[in-house]
C-alpha cells in the first residue's frame, strides 16, 4: 500500500514514465494530469514502465487507455513494460492486451 | 415498556385502604410529597410516580411530541391507573397536575373517583377578562431561567454548555439532586404547562373535587382559585394560610388536615 | 501568623507592635461593616418570604431604600416575573426539602428597570426544636459571568444549528444517491417462464454511486434478454455511463436481439460519446438471450461478452465451469470492436451465474493482500451447484459478508436457472 509515484525520463524512442505504487481511483487522476502535459512527437513511443506498480484498478486501466489515446492522437505509439502478473491477467480478461503492446521490460520497450 | 419502571411508580401504605394517587407538578418530582405521605400511609394505599421527563422516570421514554401537551401527561396517569388496575382512586394533583388529573378523569372516568387540586390554574396567561397572572413574555422569561439553571445538573453546567453532556451519572452526589431534570425535557414540560388552556375542561368534572389554594401564591393567585371553584360544579374550596405555591411543603399540617378531612368524607 | 488574643511578642519590634494593633482593630471593626458592605448581597426573610434584614450592598444594587423593603417586600418581589416562576416551582420547594440551595441563577429587578443577573444561595435557620425560623440568602453579582455564559450558549446554538443543517444535507444527498442508484437497477426481476432468477447488488460505499449494473427483460413473446456489467470508475460520471449503457442495451436488444449486435451498438454509442472527450469511458458487459423450450424444459443460452470475466455454469450434477468468451474487448474503447459469442444449454437444475469482478478481486488473507480469485469462486460455486438460483445468490451474499473490509468494490450478482425436476434429490453434495 504505497502512494503513486511517477518518474519521467527520456529514452531514444521518447518519454518513459516509471509508475510505482498504486494506480487507483484516488491516484489515477495524477497520471491523467501528467499525460496532458506530455508532448509527443509523431513517430515517438510513450513507454509506461509498470515494474513498480503494486495495484491497478479499473480507474488505472482507464488511464492506460487514456495514455494510448493521447499517444495515438499525437501520431505516436505506446508500449507497456514489465506489467505485473495480476494486471496482465486483468488486461487479458478485458481484452486490452490486444490493443496495448506489452514488453517484458523497459529496455526492450524503448528499443528503436 | 413496563409502566412502573417508566414512571418510577412507588406504591406504599395500607394495601387494604382506598387508593390515593399523589401527582407532582412542574419543577420537581414525587419527593414533593414527603411531608404528605406520613399523614396518609396508615389508612390509605398511596401511589407515587414521576411524569416521563421528570425525576427518575425513564428518560428513554420521553417523546417531545407526546409530552408537548398536557394530554401526554394525562395518558401517563391513565397508563399508571391501568397498570395498577385502579378504580375510583383519589387523584391529588399539585399545580399543573391538578389539570392533568381533570384530563385523566375525562379519559378514564372509571379509574378516578375524586380530585384534590392543590394550587391549580387552568390558564396562566392573562386573556381578555381572565386574569391568570402572567403575560406570554413572562413565560419566555421562565424558559430563560430554565436555560440558565440545570438543577441536579448544575455541576454539569460547563459540559452542557459546551455541548458535551455525556458525563457519568452526577445525580446522587449533587446538591439540588431532588428534582433533577433533563433541561431539554423540563423545557417541554414548562411550555406544556404554562402555555396550556384547560379552562373549558373544568366544566366536565363530575367527581367530588376539593380545591386547595394558598392565601399568597404568585403562580396561582386567589382569583384563579375562585375561577376553578366556580367552574367545577359542587367543588369545595379551602384557602390555606400559606405562602408560596407549595402548601404541602410550606404548610404541611394545614394541608394534610384539609386533605385527610376530604378523604374521610368520601368513605 | 495571627497574634490576636495573645500577649504581644516580647521580642517584637515597636513597628511590628503597631502593625499588629492596626490589624486587630480592623478585625474588631469588621462584623457589622462586613455585613453591610460585603462584596455580595445579604438578605434574611421570614419563612413566608417577608424581608426582615438586607445589607447596603444589595440595596445599592437594587437602587432601593431600606424602609421601602424591610417588612414590606418579599424576596420574590425583588425578582423578575420569570424568576418568580422559577423560584416558586424550583427554588422554594428544593429549599424546603433540603434546608439549603446553592448557586441558582436568577435575575433581580433594579429600580431603574434594568435586570441584574445574580447567583443566589439560601439556607434555612432552624430553632432549638428544629422548626424553621428564617431564610438566609446571599446573592453574588453575576453580570459578567452571565454575559460569558450567554456567549457560550449562543455559540453552542450556532454550532448545533450548523450540525443539524449538515446532517440534513447529508441525509438529502444520500436519499438522492439512493434514488439514482435504484434507477440504474431493476426494482424487481420480471418472471421468466420456466426460469428462476435471483440478483444481488452490494454497494461498497453508500456515499458513492457504483457502476455495476444488470437487467432481465423480454425481447419477444418467447425469449428474454439479460445483461450484467461494470462501468469503469465510480461516482456521478460513472453513473451517467451506467444509465446510458442500461438503456442503450435495452433499446438495442429490441431492435436486434443478437448478443454481438447489442454489444456492438453499445460499443458504438459509448465510443462516439466519450472517445473525443479526453475522458474515455467504457464498460465491461455480458449480454445474452434466454430461449426456453417449453417441450423439453431446457433453456438455450446465447451470450457475448466484452472485457468481462467469464460467466459460470453450475450443473445439476455438481459441476461448475467457466463459459469462456475470449478476446472480447472492453466496450467503448475502439470504434470497431469485435465480440465473441458463446452458447450453452441449461437443463433442469442448471444455473448460469453472472458476476462483476468485485467478487473475484476481493482481498483475502490476514493482511488482505491475496485476491479471492477465479478458481476459488469456481470451487465455491461447485459446492452450491444443483441448488436454486436464490440459494446460490444467498450463499454468495454470505461469502461477500465474510470478506468484510476486503471487499472494497461494488459487486453485482445475477443467477438464472432452470428449476430442478425434483429438488430433493438433485443436490449431489
Amino acid at each position: 500500500m504505497s502512494p503513486l509515484k511517477i518518474t519521467t525520463r527520456d529514452a531514444a524512442t521518447g518519454p518513459v514514465l516509471e509508475i510505482t505504487g498504486e494506480l487507483d481511483y484516488t491516484s489515477a487522476p495524477a497520471l491523467r494530469e501528467l499525460l496532458t502535459t506530455l508532448t509527443l512527437q509523431p513517430g515517438q513511443r510513450l513507454v509506461l514502465d509498470l515494474a513498480g506498480m503494486e495495484f491497478c484498478d479499473s480507474s488505472g486501466l482507464t488511464t492506460l487507455i487514456a495514455a494510448r489515446n493521447h499517444a495515438h492522437a499525437a501520431q505516436s505509439d505506446i508500449a507497456l513494460a514489465a506489467v505485473p502478473d495480476h494486471t496482465l491477467r486483468v488486461l487479458r480478461i478485458v481484452g486490452l492486451d490486444q490493443i496495448l503492446p506489452i514488453h517484458p521490460d523497459s529496455r526492450s520497450a524503448a528499443r528503436p | 415498556m413496563d409502566i412502573s419502571r417508566r414512571n418510577n411508580v412507588n406504591v406504599i401504605g395500607n394495601p387494604q385502604g382506598p387508593t390515593v394517587v399523589l401527582a407532582h407538578g412542574f419543577g420537581c418530582d414525587q419527593n414533593m410529597w414527603r411531608l404528605t405521605v406520613p399523614a396518609l400511609v396508615e389508612e390509605y394505599r398511596v401511589v407515587l410516580f414521576d411524569y416521563v421527563g421528570s425525576g427518575r422516570a425513564e428518560p428513554s421514554a420521553f417523546s417531545e411530541e407526546r409530552y408537548a401537551s398536557l394530554d401526554g401527561y394525562a395518558r401517563d396517569v391513565v397508563d399508571i391507573c391501568e397498570a395498577l388496575d385502579l378504580h375510583e382512586a383519589v387523584f391529588v394533583g399539585h399545580s399543573v397536575s391538578a389539570m392533568i388529573g381533570v384530563l385523566a378523569a375525562g379519559l378514564a372516568p372509571e379509574r378516578i373517583g375524586a380530585l384534590v387540586m392543590v394550587a391549580p390554574s387552568p390558564r396562566y396567561i392573562d386573556e381578555e377578562s381572565y386574569r391568570g397572572g402572567f403575560s406570554a413574555e413572562d413565560i419566555d422569561e421562565l424558559l430563560g431561567s430554565l436555560e440558565s439553571n440545570y438543577l441536579g445538573w448544575s455541576a454539569a453546567m460547563a459540559p452542557v454548555i459546551m455541548g458535551n453532556a455525556e458525563r457519568p451519572e452526577l445525580g446522587d452526589e449533587l446538591a439540588n439532586s431532588f428534582c433533577a431534570t433533563d433541561p431539554a425535557m423540563a423545557r417541554v414540560f414548562a411550555r406544556a404547562t404554562f402555555l396550556s388552556d384547560s379552562r373549558d375542561d373544568l366544566k366536565s368534572v363530575s367527581v367530588p373535587t376539593l380545591v386547595l389554594e394558598c392565601a399568597q401564591d404568585v403562580i396561582a393567585p386567589r382569583e384563579v382559585g375562585a375561577f376553578v371553584h366556580q367552574a367545577i360544579p359542587g367543588s369545595k374550596l379551602i384557602t390555606l394560610d400559606a405562602t408560596g405555591h407549595c402548601p404541602h411543603l410550606s404548610a404541611p399540617e394545614a394541608t394534610n388536615e384539609a386533605l385527610t378531612a376530604f378523604l374521610a368524607g368520601l368513605r | 501568623m495571627c497574634p490576636t488574643g495573645q500577649q504581644p511578642d516580647p521580642h517584637g519590634t515597636s513597628e511590628e507592635k503597631t502593625a499588629n494593633a492596626a490589624f486587630a482593630a480592623l478585625l474588631e471593626d469588621s462584623a457589622e461593616e462586613l455585613y453591610e458592605s460585603a462584596p455580595c448581597g445579604y438578605l434574611s426573610t421570614l419563612m413566608d418570604g417577608t424581608i426582615a434584614k438586607i445589607n447596603s450592598t444589595l440595596l445599592g444594587w437594587l437602587g432601593l431604600e431600606r424602609d421601602a423593603v424591610v417588612g414590606r417586600m418579599r424576596f420574590t418581589d425583588l425578582l423578575t416575573v420569570g424568576g418568580k416562576l422559577y423560584h416558586e416551582t424550583h427554588f422554594a420547594p428544593l429549599l424546603r426539602m433540603q434546608g439549603q440551595i446553592g448557586g441558582i441563577a436568577l435575575e433581580m429587578k433594579q429600580a431603574n428597570g434594568t435586570r441584574m443577573p445574580v447567583l443566589v444561595s439560601s439556607v434555612i435557620k432552624h430553632g432549638a426544636n428544629g422548626e424553621p425560623l428564617l431564610i438566609r440568602t446571599t446573592s453574588f453579582d453575576a453580570r459578567d459571568r452571565r454575559a460569558y455564559e450567554e456567549e457560550l450558549l449562543r455559540g453552542r446554538k450556532v454550532a448545533e444549528e450548523a450540525r443539524r443543517q449538515a446532517e440534513a444535507d447529508r441525509a438529502r444527498l444520500q436519499e438522492a444517491l439512493a434514488v439514482l442508484q435504484q434507477s440504474l437497477l431493476p426494482a424487481t426481476l420480471p418472471p421468466v417462464p420456466g426460469v428462476e432468477t435471483a440478483a444481488h447488488y452490494h454497494t461498497a460505499s453508500p456515499d458513492r454511486l457504483g457502476g455495476d449494473f444488470y437487467d432481465v427483460f423480454p425481447v419477444d413473446d418467447k425469449r428474454f434478454a439479460f445483461f450484467l456489467g461494470d462501468v469503469c470508475g465510480k461516482g456521478p460520471q460513472a453513473a451517467a455511463v451506467t444509465s446510458l449503457t442500461r438503456y442503450t442495451l435495452r433499446a438495442a436488444a429490441l431492435h436486434d436481439s443478437d448478443p454481438v449486435a447489442a454489444l456492438s451498438t453499445l460499443n458504438k454509442v459509448l465510443h462516439e460519446r466519450y472517445s473525443g472527450s479526453g475522458d474515455p469511458r467504457y464498460c465491461t458487459a455480458v449480454f445474452g438471450i434466454l430461449d426456453p423450450d417449453p417441450v423439453t424444459g431446457q433453456v438455450a443460452v446465447r451470450l457475448a461478452a466484452g472485457g468481462h470475466p467469464p460467466v459460470l455454469v453450475l450443473r445439476a450434477d455438481g459441476a461448475a465451469d467457466f463459459l469462456p468468451t475470449p478476446g472480447g474487448l472492453l466496450v467503448g474503447i475502439l470504434p470497431d470492436a469485435h465480440f465473441v459469442t458463446a452458447t450453452t444449454v441449461l437443463a433442469p437444475g442448471d444455473t448460469l451465474l453472472l458476476y462483476t469482478d468485485g467478487l473475484t478481486e476481493a482481498r483475502t488473507g490476514q493482511d488482505r493482500t491475496d485476491l479471492f480469485g477465479d478458481e476459488a469462486l469456481r470451487a465455491f460455486a461447485a459446492d452450491h451447484a444443483g441448488t436454486s438460483p436464490q440459494a446460490v445468490v444467498q450463499a454468495l451474499i454470505g461469502l461477500l459478508h465474510s470478506f468484510a473490509d476486503g471487499l472494497d468494490d461494488d459487486t453485482a450478482l445475477l443467477a438464472l436457472g432452470v428449476p430442478a425436476l425434483n429438488p430433493q434429490t438433485t443436490n449431489p453434495s
